[in-house]
C-alpha cells in the first residue's frame, strides 16, 4: 500500500488549509473527500418494511406472563407427563395449531414454484377473532384472519407463502399473543420470548 | 440527530423507562438513517443491514436501562450497530458478500444524473469492500458518520491513536483502490 503525503491527512482532519496544497494532493483530498460524500448518500428503505415499523412491531407485543411461561413449561413435554398434568393446562395446551403443507389443488389458492400454503388449525373455543402474525407479515397482528365457520372453537386459515422459514404466533381477541405449543420448532426471540416456527416448502418439487 | 425543540435523547430515554413504550419510535426515527446507512456501507448488502439495524434497535430498546449516558445515545446506538456488524462478518467474510457484482442501484427518478450517482457510488462502494473491515469501519466513522476520535473510541473500544492510524491506513488503501479503478 503506497503512503500518502502526511499533508493530505492533515488537511483532512482540518490541521492545515487545503489551499496551499500542490495541485497532485489537493486532488487526492478532493478525491477522498468525494468518496465520502457518496458514500454519505442515504440508503433507502428496505424492501420488506421500515426498520421502525419492525422494532415497533417487536416492542408493542406483550412481555410473556408468569401464566404464560407456566402454560409453556406445563406445555413442555420434558417437563410433565399428560397423566399429572392439570386439567386447566389442559385447557392451555387445547390451542392447537397444526402447519402443514397442502398440495395445490382446485379448492386451494393457486400457488407459484417457490412458493407453499401453510394452514394455520388452533382451538380457541370462546374466541371472538383469531388472527396470526408473524415474519411473514411483520407481526401485524390484524391482518390474517383465522376462521371458525361452524363454531366449534376450531379456527382455521391457509396461507399462501414463499418457501422459507417463518416465526409466528396467535392473537386471540386482538390482545392475546398465544404461541404454537405443538408447532415443530419454537425459536427464542430478542426478548426472550419463544416463537414458533413454521417452514413453507415449494409446492412444486 | 436532535433538532432544536425536539425532546432531548435523555429526555427520550427517560419517558421510554417511564413506561411510554411508543416514545422508542423517535430514537428510531432520529438515528435510523444513519445506522441503515453505515450498516449498509460496512456489509455491503442493504437487506442484511435492515435486519442489523432492527435487531440491534431491539437490543438497545431491552437494555435501554444500562445505558449510562444518555446523551451519548448515538454513539452507543453506533456501538450497538458495529458490534452487530463485526458479528455479522465474522460469520461470513466479506468476500462472500458479492459487492462487486451487485448493479448500482439507481434512483426511482431513473434519470442521467441517478443513473451517475449510482454509477459513483457503485465505483465507491467496489473500492470500500477492498478495505479490511477495521479499515472500513474507520473510514465510515470519521468520514461519513462525522464522528470525533473520542466518539469513534466510545463506539469501537479502541484507543484514539489506535483510530487515527487506522483512518490514516483507511485513506491509503481506498486512495489506492480508487485510482485502480479510475
Amino acid at each position: 500500500m503506497k503512503p500518502i503525503d502526511p499533508r493530505v491527512h492533515q488537511a483532512l482532519d482540518r490541521e492545515i488549509a487545503r489551499e496551499g496544497l500542490p495541485p497532485e494532493l489537493a486532488l487526492q483530498v478532493a478525491r477522498l473527500e468525494a468518496a465520502a460524500a457518496v458514500l454519505g448518500t442515504a440508503v433507502s428503505q428496505w424492501a420488506g418494511g421500515s426498520v421502525e415499523a419492525r422494532v415497533m412491531a417487536a416492542i408493542r407485543r406483550p412481555a410473556p406472563s408468569r401464566m404464560w411461561r407456566l402454560a409453556r413449561w406445563l406445555a413442555a413435554p420434558h417437563s410433565v407427563t399428560l397423566r399429572i398434568r392439570p386439567a386447566w393446562s389442559l385447557a392451555l395446551a387445547a390451542a392447537v395449531a397444526l402447519v402443514t403443507l397442502l398440495p395445490a389443488g382446485d379448492e386451494t389458492p393457486s400457488v407459484g414454484e417457490q412458493e407453499g400454503i401453510a394452514q394455520f388449525v388452533a382451538r380457541f373455543p370462546g374466541a371472538n377473532s383469531v388472527h396470526v402474525a408473524g415474519s411473514f407479515n411483520d407481526w401485524r397482528s390484524g391482518t390474517i384472519p383465522l376462521r371458525d365457520a361452524d363454531h366449534d372453537g376450531v379456527w382455521r386459515a391457509a396461507v399462501v407463502l414463499p418457501a422459507g422459514a417463518y416465526e409466528y404466533m396467535f392473537v386471540v381477541d386482538g390482545e392475546r399473543w398465544v404461541p404454537d405449543h405443538l408447532a415443530d420448532r419454537t425459536v427464542e426471540d430478542d426478548f426472550g420470548r419463544e416463537n414458533s416456527v413454521v417452514i413453507v416448502r415449494p409446492a412444486a418439487r | 440527530m436532535e433538532v432544536r425543540g425536539d425532546p432531548s435523547d435523555a429526555d427520550v430515554v427517560a419517558r421510554v423507562l417511564s413506561g411510554d413504550h411508543e416514545a422508542f419510535g423517535l430514537l428510531i426515527r432520529r438515528y435510523e438513517a444513519g445506522l441503515l446507512r453505515f450498516a449498509t456501507r460496512m456489509l455491503g448488502d442493504r437487506d442484511v443491514a435492515a435486519d442489523a439495524v432492527a435487531e440491534s434497535f431491539i437490543r438497545a430498546y431491552r437494555h435501554l436501562a444500562s445505558c449510562r449516558e444518555p446523551a451519548r445515545l448515538r454513539t452507543w446506538l453506533y456501538r450497538i450497530v458495529a458490534n452487530r456488524c463485526k458479528s455479522y462478518l465474522a460469520r461470513r467474510r466479506m468476500a462472500d458478500v458479492p459487492l462487486d457484482d451487485a448493479p448500482p442501484v439507481a434512483d426511482p427518478t431513473d434519470n442521467e444524473a441517478a443513473l451517475e450517482r449510482a454509477e459513483q457510488l457503485g465505483l465507491v462502494e467496489r473500492a470500500l469492500a477492498r478495505l479490511a473491515s477495521e479499515k472500513r469501519e474507520a473510514f465510515l466513522l470519521k468520514h461519513v458518520e462525522g464522528l470525533s476520535y473520542q466518539e469513534m473510541a466510545a463506539v469501537t473500544g479502541e484507543r484514539i491513536p489506535t483510530l487515527k492510524m487506522r483512518v490514516h491506513r483507511a485513506r491509503e488503501a481506498l486512495l489506492q483502490a480508487l485510482e485502480e479503478q479510475a
